[in-house]
């Protein structure tokens, strides 16, 4: 690896609480632009409610409570002069369900530059509509339905949908919590082509159950167990020489 | 992790989908099927009948008071009793010349010569229609002309059902001669309440519920959707968001009239409102339709999935986008279904509006939402309080005007709903 980039985003000794109950405990952890970051981990570990907590979606969850430090560009998120409007656009977020709006594919993606005023012009939106689609690797299937609902795409085609919803605002950190768990193996490698390409652009953090698809698209894997942050290394480091033996026992299948 | 069960209980008897018990069960099943698709089907026909037999007595007995008898009157212009230059009546000034002369008088005269004591059996209203003649073409003033003059209320009856003997003669003479016809009464479109039955009209009271509605929908629609919206976007869960909750699915239990002791006295004891109004109505009915806008509003904004939530403020958006974005566009349909059931009401309520002097006796048709007006059902209510036969018919005759105003309102409402529709 070249010169050593300060992290996009940096967590601290993060607790996260739903009512009593603790869900993630001290959980420290380096995000940066230069790879692609995996959350593994058996399921209930805190994956989701860990991701959900660097754009802070889980301040929808009434019971949900944070402590500890996040950062995005040294600043922390959860203090009180952070907007959280705008850091959830700067840190976009594709879901496990794909849910696009009930609107057309081309409202779909245009939404978002819209209500930030990112176009002022229709040919600009337009413009941006386009490279969006095209990057998310979705252009050439709707160029001629533009108009037509989102949601009659299929599973794969509306994933690809949010994903281009989610760059259309030139975010800088992308969260993908499960983004290819409903779909088959070649909408899943159109997405995956789709992570290899952002990579560098977007700093990408992605939540996955499958542990190839971990290996082949992330540089740097954080393995969950329990709320905790086992292990946090090189992706190829956790797959070939885990240091823990939690880590070991969940990669080569023997619990999850 | 569970306790170890014996391989013996876990060993089944392989199920016997052949059998005679089994395929009882499945006879049974279908029977029951049947069953209750017959039930369903019988409850279908008892409510359609119901609705049939409505339709059928409220058009057969409401129709009627749609047309007028009319009696076939040979007016000769030259010999009555006035003298009017036809030119005064041809620009400025005519109105004044009309008001001067003696219709009545004119009229009854007319009607006399032409009918004998027959004459006496045109309405009392029946100069405006030699009026309405004489100002259409003055030319008439010097001419002798056959007028089509409304018949009295105790004839019409006598002529569409069972009257009284006198009227039944003397219909029967009139029909002999030719002179009778049946025509549709415009002026019961056009006019409004009063005292003789071939005069009334039913425009008084439609502008009056026109804008008792518009009243209550411009207050209950907005406030029922922002209370709403409210409740289940901001407010936070707590004893006192709980007990708003409870009062507001109360409120909509409440009895109408209740409502109309309310109006009574905060619009018009404490607030002093002008009585009679269609603005005190509406607000009346508001207080009234409003819970059952929030019920169903935060039912439907319940309904639309948190995912669509998640996905706006994912890339941005601000609550109040969220809301107005994507909440409020997929609710819509569910709201608007609330409220056409609230409005429905509305219209057909009568109680509460008696309590704020809606039962006034209105001649003229209300000129805004302050001025003194009553509204359709009612009307219905005053009319069939009368005990004048010709009455019986413009009831029904209004019946129908309201439940079309009923069916026109929620065609409306339904095909707004329907285009707001949309899928997910
Ligand atoms: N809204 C919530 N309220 C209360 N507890 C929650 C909530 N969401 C998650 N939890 C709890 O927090 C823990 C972590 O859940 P989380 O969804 O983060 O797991 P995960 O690692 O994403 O699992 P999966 O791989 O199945 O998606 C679980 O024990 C779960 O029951
Ligand atoms: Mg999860």
């Amino acid at each position: 690896m070249s010169q050593p980039t300060p992290p996009k985003m940096s967590a601290r000794n993060v607790n996260v609480y739903y009512g009593e109950k603790q869900a993630i405990q001290n959980v420290s952890i380096d995000v940066d632009t230069d790879n692609v970051t995996a959350f593994i981990g058996p399921s209930g570990c805190g994956k989701s409610t860990f991701l959900r907590t660097l754009n802070r979606m889980n301040d929808t969850v009434a019971s949900a409570r944070v402590e500890g430090e996040i950062t995005l560009d040294g600043e922390n998120i959860y203090s009180s002069g952070m907007d959280v409007v705008q850091l959830r656009a700067r840190v976009g977020m594709v879901f496990q369900k794909p849910n696009p709006f009930p609107k057309s594919i081309y409202d779909n993606i245009a939404y978002g530059p819209r209500i930030h005023g990112l176009a002022s012009a229709k040919a600009d939106l337009d413009v941006i509509v386009e490279s969006s689609l095209r990057r998310a690797g979705l252009w050439d299937e709707v160029k001629d339905r533009l108009k037509d609902s989102g949601t009659a795409l299929s599973g794969g085609q509306q994933q690809r949908l949010c994903i281009g919803r989610a760059i259309a605002v030139e975010p800088e950190v992308i969260l993908m919590d499960e983004p290819c768990s409903a779909l088959d193996p070649i909408a899943t490698a159109k997405i995956e082509e789709l992570i290899h390409e952002l990579r560098g652009r977007y700093a990408i953090v992605i939540v996955t159950h499958n542990m190839q698809q971990a290996a082949r698209v992330s540089q740097r894997t954080a393995f969950f167990h329990l709320g905790t942050l086992v292990e946090y290394g090189s992706t190829s480091e956790i797959f070939t020489n885990p240091r823990e033996d939690r880590t070991k026992d969940y990669i080569t299948g023997r619990y999850g | 992790m569970n306790a170890p069960v014996s391989p013996d209980a876990l060993r089944r008897q392989p199920t016997d989908w052949k059998g005679d018990a089994m395929r009882k069960r499945i006879a049974s099943r279908y029977a029951s099927e049947r069953r209750f698709r017959r039930i369903g089907l019988a409850a279908i026909l008892m409510s359609a009948g119901f609705l049939a037999y409505l339709m059928i007595s409220m058009l057969s007995g409401g129709l009627g008071g749609f047309t007028r008898t009319e009696i076939a009157v040979r007016v000769d212009f030259p010999k009555a009793p006035i003298v009017i230059d036809p030119a005064s009546l041809r620009g400025e000034g005519a109105e004044a010349v009309l008001s001067s002369v003696n219709w009545q008088a004119l009229t009854d005269q007319a009607a006399t010569s032409a009918l004998g004591k027959d004459g006496a059996w045109i309405a009392p209203g029946a100069w405006l229609v030699v009026r309405d003649a004489v100002k259409a073409d003055p030319a008439i003033l010097q001419k002798s002309v056959t007028l089509h003059l409304p018949a009295s209320a105790e004839l019409d009856v006598a002529a569409k059902s069972e009257g009284q003997p006198a009227a039944e003669a003397a219909y029967a003479r009139l029909e002999k001669a030719g002179l009778t016809s049946r025509a549709i009464n415009w002026d019961f479109l056009t006019s409004s309440d009063g005292t003789d039955p071939t005069q009334v009209g039913i425009w008084g009271a439609f502008k009056g519920s026109l804008l008792t509605m518009a009243v209550t929908l411009l207050l209950s629609f907005p406030v029922g959707v922002l209370a709403a919206l409210y409740l289940e976007e901001y407010a936070p869960r707590n004893r006192w968001t709980d007990m708003i909750e409870v009062s507001i699915n109360n409120l909509a239990a409440v009895p109408s009239i209740i409502f109309g002791l309310l109006g009574l006295a905060v619009f018009l004891n404490v607030l002093h409102l002008p009585r009679s109004a269609a603005l005190v109505g509406g607000l009346t009915l508001a207080l009234m339709t409003m819970p059952v806008i929030v019920i169903a509003g935060r039912n439907a904004i319940k309904a639309v999935p948190p995912s669509i939530r998640d996905a706006a403020l994912g890339i941005g958006a601000s609550p109040i986008q969220v809301v107005f974005h994507h909440v409020l566009p997929l609710a819509l349909p569910g709201i608007m279904t609330g409220t056409i059931i609230g409005m429905a009401r509305a219209l057909g309520e009568t109680a509460p509006l008696l309590m704020i002097g809606m039962r006034a006796f209105i001649a003229s048709p209300p000129g805004g939402i302050t001025d003194p007006a009553t509204v359709l059902p009612v009307q219905i209510f005053l009319w069939s309080d009368e005990v004048s036969k010709g009455f019986v018919e413009k009831t029904s005759a209004a019946i129908i005007v309201l439940l079309l105003f009923l069916l026109s309102m929620n065609s409306i409402a339904i095909y707004l709903r329907n285009k707001f529709e949309r899928r997910w």
